[in-house]
């Protein structure tokens, strides 16, 4: 096609920024305000646009494991919609915006504790295998 | 009296580490490791540093395309979500674009197209941008292929033959004639390894001679969850490891029978010293290779004898591979997908409490 | 399936490289298949309907060179 030709040219130095545009992180997260201030901090119903079940119960476990939180739950309103709602309601010792942002760091934690373990386990596999092979 | 108390304590455990496999279903399925569930001591241990601990990862077999590994002390939601991105978020590249100039073949134009998109290309989608609507291609968004094929009478073929092999040239048109063309730097970016097909001999379409073929096929990444072409896995699964708890000694010939309920190597019928006598006795040597198929709770001479579970938090992974990415790559690139996802979602949340506070600002000014 | 995103000719920058010229440039002559024999006829506007090899009147038009762009889904 002319236009990746074209492109070629624009596009190929090294120092140009990547054409992707940013993300536009500001939409994918809702709550009710009222005034800017948060109606009733210690129950809030978030609203991630763009997330399914994968991230939904996943959060929802994360959430759960915190003893100050008293109910945590997410629903997907309807499939055709990429819309996720997670309702969190807390103790009186922190808020449900803190849950949230504590669930979201030990998933993250979670995650990195796998992958380090992962990564280990499989390099010694194949340290492994290929002594057997010699 | 003391009996009794261990004796619960057992059940205790094993309802919350166990799933039940009962003759008519399963019991005991979710997870309780909950703060408070069974218990109303605050917990004293932070819940991460427990699971930091209890983590355990052990690959089991690799081949070429699949991987087996079991994934301990996880809970159910976490193992879920990392199945789910390997099938439908890890990207990768596909066909997606493709521009006929001709096609005299009897596969239908939009028929063709879609069957070329289905081609697993081996290339790192690392090395690409997304291309997103109405940005226009470049070197390092899009992959061009082409197809310029023809079919032909062989000549030097026999007059009665009727082998289509032998008739024609070129009556298949397989994957190995989708040819590369790079644009901008890629061929000094690829020139270790040339971007082609994963596999050389996938039949897009047979053909008579006369037909021809001419096309120019874009590729562009993409996720699974957009269109399954650009899924890297042909199945990424789980199942959670097979128990069987032999309650009481089976021997003689019920011990071929009970052995005849399970698949192949799971159960072994050794000889074993009872009541200073050898006997034929049923000893599990292998629950993993177990289908859970259950039989064994059919027959009313087992009742009592054996029990079936699973273990709730043993997961034993599957990654077949279509050949794009290796499946250790699919599991590692799954788990930094799930982090971006916090990430991305902690700063959202960062923003939101700005935009609140500035709005509370304005608030306090707008009363003065 | 109709999935056929644009059948117009090539836009300027379609993936057509400007030094092959194509068939479809030049003239509005087209080429026709006899239904009868297979011979290959080109018919120009107004000419009668016939085989010029054995006078078969029934002709297939043939495919022109003219992209067309599909999305592979």
């Amino acid at each position: 096609m002319e236009s990746v030709e074209l492109m070629e040219t624009e596009n190929s130095e090294a120092e140009q920024e990547p054409p992707t545009p940013e993300i536009i992180i500001d939409d994918i997260l809702d709550f009710k305000t009222d005034k800017g201030t948060i109606p009733d901090p210690r129950s809030v119903t978030f609203t991630i646009i763009g997330e399914d079940h994968t991230l939904g119960n996943a959060l929802r476990y994360t959430i759960m494991l915190n003893p100050e939180v008293e109910y945590c739950g997410y629903s997907i309103p309807h499939p055709s919609e990429e819309k996720l709602n997670l309702r969190i309601q807390t103790t009186e010792n922190i808020t449900a915006i803190e849950a949230l942002s504590k669930g979201l760091e030990d998933l993250r934690t979670m995650c990195d504790y796998i992958k380090e373990k992962f990564i280990k386990t499989n390099l010694k596999f194949d340290k492994k295998a290929s002594q057997d092979e010699n | 009296m003391s009996h009794n108390r261990s004796n619960n304590a057992e059940r205790l455990e094993q309802l919350r580490t166990r799933v039940k496999i009962d003759r008519d279903g399963v019991n005991s399925i979710s997870s309780s490791d909950f703060p408070f569930h069974s218990s109303n001591v605050y917990p004293e241990f932070d819940s991460i540093e427990i699971f930091r601990k209890k983590l355990k990862i052990k690959v089991i077999k690799k081949s070429q395309f699949e991987m087996e590994f079991d994934l301990i002390g996880v809970d159910a939601a976490i193992a879920n979500a990392l199945r789910r991105v390997m099938i439908a978020e890890v990207p990768t590249m596909a066909i997606e674009k493709v521009y006929i100039y001709d096609n005299t073949s009897i596969i239908q134009d939009e028929v063709l197209a879609h069957r070329l998109g289905l081609i697993p290309i081996k290339v790192d989608p690392d090395l690409f941008y997304f291309k997103h609507e109405n940005e226009r291609p470049t070197d390092m968004n899009t992959i061009v292929f082409k197809i310029n094929h023809e079919c032909r009478y062989n000549p030097r073929a026999r007059e009665d033959e009727s082998d289509p092999k032998q008739l024609y040239i070129g009556h298949n048109l397989l994957s190995s004639s989708l040819i590369w063309d790079p644009k901008g730097e890629q061929a000094e970016r690829f020139t270790d390894n040339p971007i082609k097909p994963v596999h050389d001999d996938i039949l897009i379409a047979q053909m008579r001679p006369g037909q021809r073929m001419e096309l120019e096929a874009h590729c562009e990444k993409g996720i699974g969850k957009e269109h399954a072409k650009w899924s890297p896995v042909a199945t990424a699964t789980y199942r959670l490891m097979p128990e069987i708890i032999v309650k009481e000694e089976i021997t003689g010939d019920l011990a071929d029978k009970f052995a005849a309920c399970f698949s192949k190597g799971v159960i072994d019928v050794v000889e074993k010293e009872i009541n200073d006598e050898m006997v034929k006795t049923a000893k599990v040597v292998n629950p993993r290779l177990d289908t859970v198929s259950r039989e064994v709770l059919r027959h009313k001479e087992f009742d009592n004898k054996v029990e079936l579970t699973r273990i709730r938090d043993h997961f034993i992974y599957t990654v077949e591979s279509t050949g794009i990415l290796e499946s250790e790559r699919i599991f590692i690139d799954a788990i930094h997908i799930m982090q971006t996802k916090c990430s991305r979602l902690l700063l959202a949340l960062e923003n939101k409490l700005k935009e609140l506070e500035d709005e509370r600002n304005m608030m306090s000014l707008d009363d003065v | 399936m109709n999935n056929q995103t644009s059948q117009g000719p090539p836009p300027p920058s379609g993936p057509l490289s400007s030094a092959t010229p194509r068939a479809s440039d030049n003239a509005p002559k087209m080429q026709y298949n006899c239904a009868d024999c297979g011979t290959e006829n080109e018919i120009k506007p107004k000419e009668p309907l016939r085989c010029k090899e054995c006078g078969h009147r029934i002709m297939y038009k043939q495919r022109t060179k003219r992209m067309v762009q599909f999305e592979a889904r």
